[in-house]
């Protein structure tokens, strides 16, 4: 009796040492060294994650690389996007990742830093392959984790005919024009509202950073985030004039956009590449043109899209990485678009007729790129939330743009980049 | 880490030893019965609540996943940011109005129907007990697809009703001042199907000799309810209370599937934010902010059960 009570507090003291050495962070990052993948053929069998539509016709798309790699074998599990944020952390914790998935690319400072995924060899890509602000969005902390799959980004649509019926016959070119375009298409245009920009609420980030990009703002450097400069003041001050001249609605309930855009209700709006199909739908098929966002300083859009990425814990990597390398081959991307619709993250696939060929397409071809992604920090979903609440503020008039981006810096500091 | 002592026992006499080795076997058999259940308790009750109890004292974040005991012990630091978050503040005042407002609401609409069906003042009874009861058991997506449809400003039927008799309704789900009190009339109308079955119950268990009796005595139907089914019912009320009072303490359903916490956070409930802070990864942050409510509700709970209290 008195043994075993013995071994059970030498056993509990033992548990609370480890215990004990076991908490508390490590001091030093250690930076990640990416490996380099062995030469030949790819063999075995590669696991892949893939969201939406891409989870639903990756599978059959395989066949082609499976054929080039008769020993490999590629299995695509197609989950939801809604459950699949939870579905990655899981696999993360429970070290049973995939070999392969794609990461939404807000995402990527989050994963990158829990050190599930795998550095991207060198040598694998070349450096220019792809647009340079997709590029951005797989580093962190200076390291490349994955690569980009697919892109897309924001344009400015707008109704042609209510455009000439108001006396404007080319696209705006800057802020002014877009504001003059806006009055004139509400007040002799014929529509009841001149544009529609994203009231707040999640995502708005996504229109209003153009303009702030667009005005040469930055909102982070390596340390954090920077919200609070002159150049962002002004583009939210912009953003928020066409608020309170009542150039755009600040209550339109969802799914609304697209019919009354058909109706001539709007007048033009801003948005990616996948309303092009919606609106005509609804009528406004050939009654609108896509053109490059108004300048400031410049023209920069924002570039959103998917990574792809191959995880440390895979049991078949360098395959995995020869997968994504196939992938990402200029005539892999424009297949795939032809199959799935997602735009080419490889810039040289935009050349192929397929792409180059389309009027509306080539406007997003050329936003992307000088296009920009936000920070890969991984508190940006949270920092982002709080930009969409100040955003909704702003729009209502119940702040300044100056006050509103106080705000988000003071919260934003607190929050930390996460890194 | 929990220190156990074990004190010693002198040794037993022989008689009672047999008698122990006895209550053993007995104390054995019980836990071996009772072993599934206690097994599947700790596994997946005690465990959960233990560790999202440690995960609130510390700095955990989603980032941590792969090195779960990697992170720092931060004692009350998550508990002081709960309180000093205005988002959060902003969601309890939202979650308190809701309580306070739905608790009653819920309460008197399922009274009254419950009064009603139970009175016979209205025929085709059964149908109308179902037609109450239907939106408890239906869908909360499919319910929130036809509210937005009523609420909804240009094709609504509670704006064209209201431009009938010449007022200019609001765009009810999109306004601030409005987005709360929709949704409250929404949750009420959706939960009060239970408590009116259970009125319902409990009507009929009120003996038909006391009305009897208080019509004999001249009692009005008003004297007679606030006299004899009103105390009578006082248990019922009680549990209603506090049944209704945690649900609504939780509501997240309407406001996500109605307004996603918008417009200007007017509709973002406790439960709400700390769904969001999971989803920002702030693990520690969340875990503390669900101990708070839990302390909430066990507050509430305790609160009713004093001021219902049968008065001896």
């Amino acid at each position: 009796m008195i043994r075993h009570r013995r071994i059970a507090a030498l056993v509990a003291a033992a548990a609370a040492m480890t215990l004990a050495a076991g908490c508390g962070r490590d001091a030093g990052t250690s930076k990640d060294t990416a490996k380099a993948v062995s030469a030949g053929k790819a063999g075995g069998e590669i696991t892949v994650w893939a969201m939406g539509t891409e989870g639903e016709k990756l599978a059959a798309f395989a066949k082609d690389f499976t054929a080039a790699n008769p020993d490999a074998k590629v299995t695509v599990t197609a989950i939801p996007w809604d459950a699949a944020h939870q579905k990655i952390a899981s696999a993360i914790a429970a070290r049973q990742t995939p070999d392969v998935s794609m990461i939404g690319t807000t995402w990527q400072g989050e994963f990158a830093k829990t050190g599930a995924l795998d550095a991207t060899p060198a040598g694998l890509f070349a450096g220019d392959a792809f647009f340079p602000g997709a590029q951005e969005t797989t580093k962190v902390n200076g390291t490349a984790y994955g690569v980009p799959w697919y892109v897309e980004t924001r344009a400015l649509y707008y109704r042609t005919d209510l455009a000439q019926q108001a006396g404007i016959t080319s696209a705006p070119k800057t802020w002014d024009d877009l504001t003059a375009m806006a009055a004139a298409l509400q007040s002799t245009g014929g529509a009841k509202w001149g544009i529609y920009l994203q009231p707040g609420k999640t995502g708005s980030w996504q229109t209003l950073m153009p303009f702030g990009w667009s005005n040469g703002a930055s909102i982070a450097d390596d340390k954090g985030y920077t919200f609070d400069s002159p150049q962002m003041t002004e583009a939210l001050a912009y953003y928020q004039s066409f608020f309170t001249r009542k150039l755009s609605p600040t209550d339109l309930p969802n799914g609304e956009l697209e019919p009354d855009f058909g109706k001539g209700t709007i007048g033009a709006f801003v948005s990616g590449p996948w309303e092009a199909a919606l609106v005509d739908q609804q009528g406004a098929k050939g009654k609108y043109a896509v053109v490059p966002l108004p300048a400031k300083q410049s023209s920069t859009s924002f570039i959103g899209g998917s990574n792809i990425a191959v995880f440390k814990d895979a049991k078949n990597r360098d395959a995995a990485w020869k997968f994504i390398q196939w992938l990402s081959t200029p005539a892999v991307q424009v297949k795939w678009y032809q199959s799935a619709g997602d735009l080419p993250a490889v810039q040289s696939a935009w050349q192929d007729p397929a792409l180059s060929a389309d009027k509306t397409l080539a406007t997003f071809g050329e936003q992307l790129k000088s296009a920009k992604a936000p920070p890969s920090f991984p508190t940006w979903e949270q920092v982002s939330a709080v930009l969409d609440n100040e955003v909704e503020k702003v729009v209502n008039g119940k702040e300044g743009a100056g006050a509103a981006l106080k705000a988000v810096q003071s919260q934003a500091s607190s929050i930390g980049t996460g890194a | 880490m929990a220190v156990v002592t074990v004190r010693a026992r002198p040794a037993p006499a022989p008689a009672a030893s047999r008698r122990a080795a006895g209550n053993r076997r007995r104390a054995l058999t019980g836990w071996g019965f009772a072993l599934p259940f206690v097994l599947l308790f700790l596994v997946f009750s005690a465990l959960p609540v233990i560790a999202s109890l440690v995960m609130s004292l510390t700095d955990i974040r989603s980032t941590d996943l792969r090195r779960p005991l990697g992170v720092n012990f931060v004692g009350l630091d998550n508990y002081l940011k709960v309180f000093s978050d205005d988002l959060f503040l902003r969601s309890a005042l939202n979650t308190v109005v809701v309580v306070l407002v739905g608790v009653p609401l819920t309460l008197l609409l399922a009274l009254a129907a419950a009064n009603a069906l139970n009175s016979g003042l209205i025929r085709f009874r059964s149908l109308f007990r179902v037609g109450f009861y239907l939106p408890v058991v239906t869908s909360i997506v499919a319910i929130a697809v036809v509210w937005r449809f009523l609420l909804d400003p240009e094709v609504g039927l509670v704006d064209n009703a209201l431009r009938l008799v010449g007022i200019d309704g609001p765009n009810w789900l999109q306004n601030p001042h409005t987005a709360l009190p929709s949704l409250i009339v929404m949750t009420a109308w959706r939960n009060f199907g239970t408590m009116m079955v259970i009125f319902l119950a409990a009507l009929q268990s009120i003996p038909t000799d006391l009305y009897e009796a208080a019509t004999l005595d001249g009692a009005g139907r008003w004297a007679q309810f606030r006299r004899i089914t009103l105390p009578l019912l006082r248990a019922t009320v009680l549990f209603g209370a506090v049944y209704t009072g945690i649900g609504y303490l939780q509501v997240f359903e309407e406001p996500f599937v109605m307004t996603q916490g918008g417009p200007l956070q007017s509709t973002l409930t406790v439960s709400y934010h700390i769904y969001h802070q999971f989803g920002y990864g702030n693990y520690g942050y969340a875990a503390a902010a669900s101990y708070v409510l839990f302390v909430a509700i066990v507050g509430l709970s305790v609160l009713q059960f004093r001021l219902l209290r049968e008065r001896d």
